[in-house]
Order: C-alpha cells, then structure tokens, then sequence
C-alpha cells in the first residue's frame, strides 16, 4: 500500500477533477474531463502516430548527439584544467537561455526541417550530461588514479580503466535528466516551427480551440517521457548489473 | 489652514473614491502586440473618451492566441479576433459564447506574399513551394481553395507552422507567406524587401472576410448592452478620430507601442484611413452577406460541419446610429 501511494493520489486526484468538471458543468473549451481527454486519445491516436514518430526520432538523435559531445567534452574538461575553467561557466550560461526564444533564432539559420529541434534537445540535454559525467569523474579518489598509473598505465588507459567506470552511475543519473527533457525539448522546437511532430500538432489543435485533443497530447508527451527516462534506467541497469544489487540506479 | 488642507484633501479623495466606483472596468484583449489596427481604441483611452462615457478601459496584449477563450470564460470583456475564429468558435460541439460587434477593417486587406524575383506571382506557381503558416483550422482550406480554382494540387504544397519568423524568411527559408497590407507589407517597404503579393479577396471573394473584428460575450449582450453601446461609442470616435488625423493617431499609438518604428506606425495608419471605414455606412457595420460567404467557404471545405446563421456570429446592433 505505501509503495503506490503515489499511485492512489494520482488516481484520486483524476477522480477530482472528472467530478468538478461534470457537477460544475465546466465547458470543454474551459477544461476537458479526463474522460474526454483519454477519448480524444483513443481516437486520436491515428492521427498522433505519425507525429509522435518523427517527435521521438527528434528526442534520440539529440539525445545521442548529448551524450557524444558530453563524453567528449566531459574527458576533455577533466584532463584539461585549463579547458574546464574556460567551459564550464560557458555551459552555465547557456543553460540560462530561455528555449522559446532561442528555438525561433535556430529557425532562422536551420530553416524548418529537422536540424532545428535536434539542435534544441541537445542543447536541452547537453548540460545534466556533461555535468554530471564531469563532476562523477572529480569525486573519484585520487589514490585510485594515482594506482593505475602507478602500474604504467598511460592517460587514456586511466580513463578507460577507473575514471570512466567510476563516473558511469553519475553519467546515467545525468542521461536519467536528459531523457525526461528530450521529449519537450523537440516539442518546443516543433511548436517554434515544423511541418509535423507533436508540437506542430498541439499548435493546430490549440487553434481549432479542440482543448481536449491538446490535453491528449500531453499526456502523450508525459507518457513519452516516462518512456524515455525508464529506458535509459534499465540500460544502466543492464550496463552496470553491479549496481542494481545495491540499489543505486 | 492646516485643518483646511486636510478637509480638502480628504473630500478630494472622497470624491476620487465616489468616481472610481461610478466607473465600469472594460479589458479588452488583443489579438498580437499593441499595432494599428487598434489605433482607434488607444486613441479613445489617451483622450480620455472612454472615461467620459464611464468606463475604466484596461488594454492587455494576450498570451498568444487564446482571446476568444478568454472572453468566453469572461477574464475580458472586449476582444479583438477574426470573422475566421469566430465561425470556428461557434460551429464546436460546444460553441464558445461569443459574437462579433464591429469589424475593424471592412475588407480583407492580407493575401500571400512571395520575395519578388522568385517568380511566384499567383497560387498556379505554388506547387512545390513552402508555404510558412500560424497552424490556424481555416489556413490549409483557404490554400487549398485558391490552388484549386488554380487547377493546382494542394498535396504538392509544402505547409510548414512558424511563429516569430520574418519577411526574411522569404527568401531562402521559405517561398510563401500570409500577409497582412496595412503592416507586413508596408514593413518590407520600409526595408526594401520587394515582395509580389497576392490580395486574398481577388483570389475567392468568399475569402473578402471581416479582420480583425471586436468581439464580446453572450454574457455581456444580455446582461450589459449599455456598456457595450457606450464602449463603441467612445471606440468610433477614436477610428474617426484616426482617419481624420493620421500623423497624429500614429503618434498616440507610438506611446502604447514604443518598440515599433514611428516610420512604420505612420505608413501604416496613413493606409488604414482610407480601411477602418472604406465602402460602408459607419464605423464596424457588418453584413449578412460576409459573414454567410465565409461560413459557405468554410463547410464547402471541411473547415466547419454544420451551417451557421450569420445572426449567431455577429450584431450591428450596439454601434451607435450614423451622424
């Protein structure tokens, strides 16, 4: 019973929120039923198919491109002190752009196709990566570094051998945040401006004043999300089965 | 004297207290940023009309898109929308309590516009293309249509949504957009941007329709038509003022507006004044007929699924009588 409290609460509050919209007699262009909602998915979903399709393709190879530019720029950061101090507050700020206004900027020099909303989930995805594969690979005790070493291991082989390792349960908690940020982030791309995907979906949809599809849609989004986020969790939990023993990932 | 000044000042603000009250809050919500088509209503607010005939008027800029809601669910009382939104917001399943109450412009002054040069001078030179859209329900119909009667196919038409994109665009982005005359257009002319443009109402006069148009509550019709009657009292005389006296319309609209060019601001009301009124009787009087064409359009299209009476959309009757 504990363990799904959450679940109870969530249900709970569904049952709220259907009773208030029917005894209040709430219009849908106001706020649609969950009921209404979970319709207009069901029916939808022929039509959301083909969006959520080209929104998730968008979310993986931003995703994918995160990953590779975060490892790289994470050793980089890590072997190079003098390369970290000139980033890092460059990573910072970047993180401190509001997407809805870049997005339309990336418009201007990508134009309408894909490039646009890839670029903005590896901008959205980048930084929990990259921080927290960086920040893994500082925490590890220097004796360890300086043991390898000792036996003659050359740089690389000091990363390959111990720090990588020791920073992948911080890197996957990092991918966990990205993951959860990928879908929106495409979707904010798309809502900018696109020609299909869920962004470009919900803009019609909120339009045509159709309430109860673009609450379907979130939910689809959130449902995306949460696939996106256990994904990456049982692929560190099948990279590192060490860890699930004790519960860290 | 120090008694005397206190009594005077607390009868003055008795007084303000006395008037605040006495006066009636109006919001009235924009389509987009503050721009020309809603010069008459700045004009009415700064010269102080509005609070003489006892409104308290409240201009706000909406979150995008959503007016019609607003005013539906009554966060305003007064919204600026088109006859477009309008006819989709009253064919829903559950229509949106609204009604139109005076159009601002009598003609459809926007069309399609392509970056001159590019050779895209009527919509028989659209297959191929990459038309960049808002998403709206009646958009893709009114393309479909125009290429149709062109004996081209929509299929081969590239639509893409964009939001915040330029005239710029036009030339390597995209090939196609939807302009309006009185503020698009005379932008690019004050950049030097050659554009061919294409008036919607030459290509299907059903497309001739009312935009931007007022619009109300069905709360508001039957429960405060004075203030309505006294709303569009005070806004007539802000577009009559505007047409009369352009360069100084521009001017007070600069105040609400001050990140616009004053060059633009001017340019354009100096074209609207021959629009607010055009052809018809008196300030925002709409006809049947308009309305009729649109909805026709729109169900021959698919847009709507049901037919509308033009008296379900729109009422003259809170304009004031003609001079």
């Amino acid at each position: 019973m504990k363990k799904h409290s959450s679940v109870w609460v969530f249900l709970s509050l569904i049952a709220l929120w259907e009773a208030y919209v029917r005894l209040a007699a709430v219009p849908g262009y106001v706020l649609p039923a969950p009921s209404a909602v979970m319709t207009a998915l069901i029916t939808g979903i022929p039509a959301l198919l083909p969006h959520m399709l080209v929104t998730v393709g968008e979310a993986l190879s931003g995703m994918l491109i995160a990953l590779v530019l975060a490892l790289f720029l994470g050793i980089a950061m890590d072997a190079f002190p003098v390369v970290r101090r000139s980033l890092y507050p460059i990573l910072v700020v970047t993180q401190t752009v509001p997407m809805i206004v870049l997005a339309p900027i990336l418009i201007i020099y990508l134009g309408f196709g894909l490039a646009p909303k890839i670029l903005t989930v590896v901008l959205m995805c980048f930084f929990p990566v990259a921080v927290s594969f960086t920040d893994g690979m500082r925490a590890i005790d220097p004796a360890y570094a300086h043991l390898v070493r000792g036996f003659g291991a050359s740089p690389w082989q000091t990363y390959r051998l111990v720090k990588i390792p020791y920073a992948l349960p911080s890197l996957f908690s990092g991918l966990k945040v990205a993951a959860t940020y990928s879908i929106s982030g495409a979707v904010v791309g798309e809502w900018i401006g696109a020609q299909q995907g869920l962004g470009y979906y919900l803009l019609h949809v909120k339009n045509s004043y159709a309430l109860d599809k673009m609450f379907a849609c979130v939910v689809l989004i959130v449902f995306l999300s949460i696939l996106m986020n256990s994904g990456v969790r049982l692929l560190g939990q099948a990279w590192m089965p060490y860890l699930k023993r004790k519960k860290e990932i | 004297m120090k008694k005397f000044l206190l009594v005077l000042l607390s009868v003055a603000m008795l007084g303000f207290c006395f008037s605040a009250t006495a006066e009636e809050d109006v919001t009235v919500i924009l389509d987009y940023v503050a721009n020309t088509n809603h010069t008459g209503m700045y004009v009415a607010l700064d010269q102080g009309w509005y609070a003489a005939e006892g409104l308290n008027v409240n201009i706000v800029e909406p979150t995008e898109g959503a007016t019609a809601t607003l005013i539906a669910v009554g966060k305003g009382q007064i919204g600026v929308s088109y006859q477009e939104d309008v006819t989709i917001a009253r064919t829903l399943a559950e229509p949106l309590p609204i009604r139109a109450i005076a159009t601002i412009l009598q003609h459809n002054t926007s069309g399609f516009a392509t970056y001159a040069g590019k050779g895209i001078t009527s919509p028989a030179d659209f297959e191929g293309k990459t038309y960049a859209g808002w998403g709206g329900p009646g958009e893709e119909a009114v393309l479909k249509a125009v290429m149709t009667n062109a004996g081209k196919d929509f299929s081969k038409l590239n639509v893409v949504t964009s939001d915040g994109s330029g005239f710029a665009a036009l030339k390597d982005q995209v090939d196609i957009m939807w302009f309006f005359e009185a503020w698009d257009n005379i932008k690019c002319e004050l950049n030097n941007f050659p554009i061919d443009y294409m008036p919607l109402r030459d290509l299907d006069a059903r497309l001739d329709y009312y935009t931007p148009v007022l619009i109300t509550s069905e709360e508001m019709i039957a429960d405060h038509p004075d203030t309505l009657r006294a709303f569009l009292r005070a806004t007539t005389k802000g577009y009559e003022y505007a047409i009369a006296n352009p360069d100084q319309a521009a001017a007070i609209l600069g105040k609400y507006a001050p990140d616009e060019s004053p060059e633009l601001l001017k340019k354009s009301q100096e074209y609207l004044t021959g629009q607010y009124i055009a052809d018809a009787p008196r300030f925002g009087e709409m006809k049947d007929s308009v309305w009729d064409g649109y909805t026709d359009f729109c169900l021959q299209y698919g847009v709507i699924g049901q037919k509308i009476a033009a008296d379900q959309l729109y009422t003259n009757e809170f304009l004031p009588d003609g001079q």
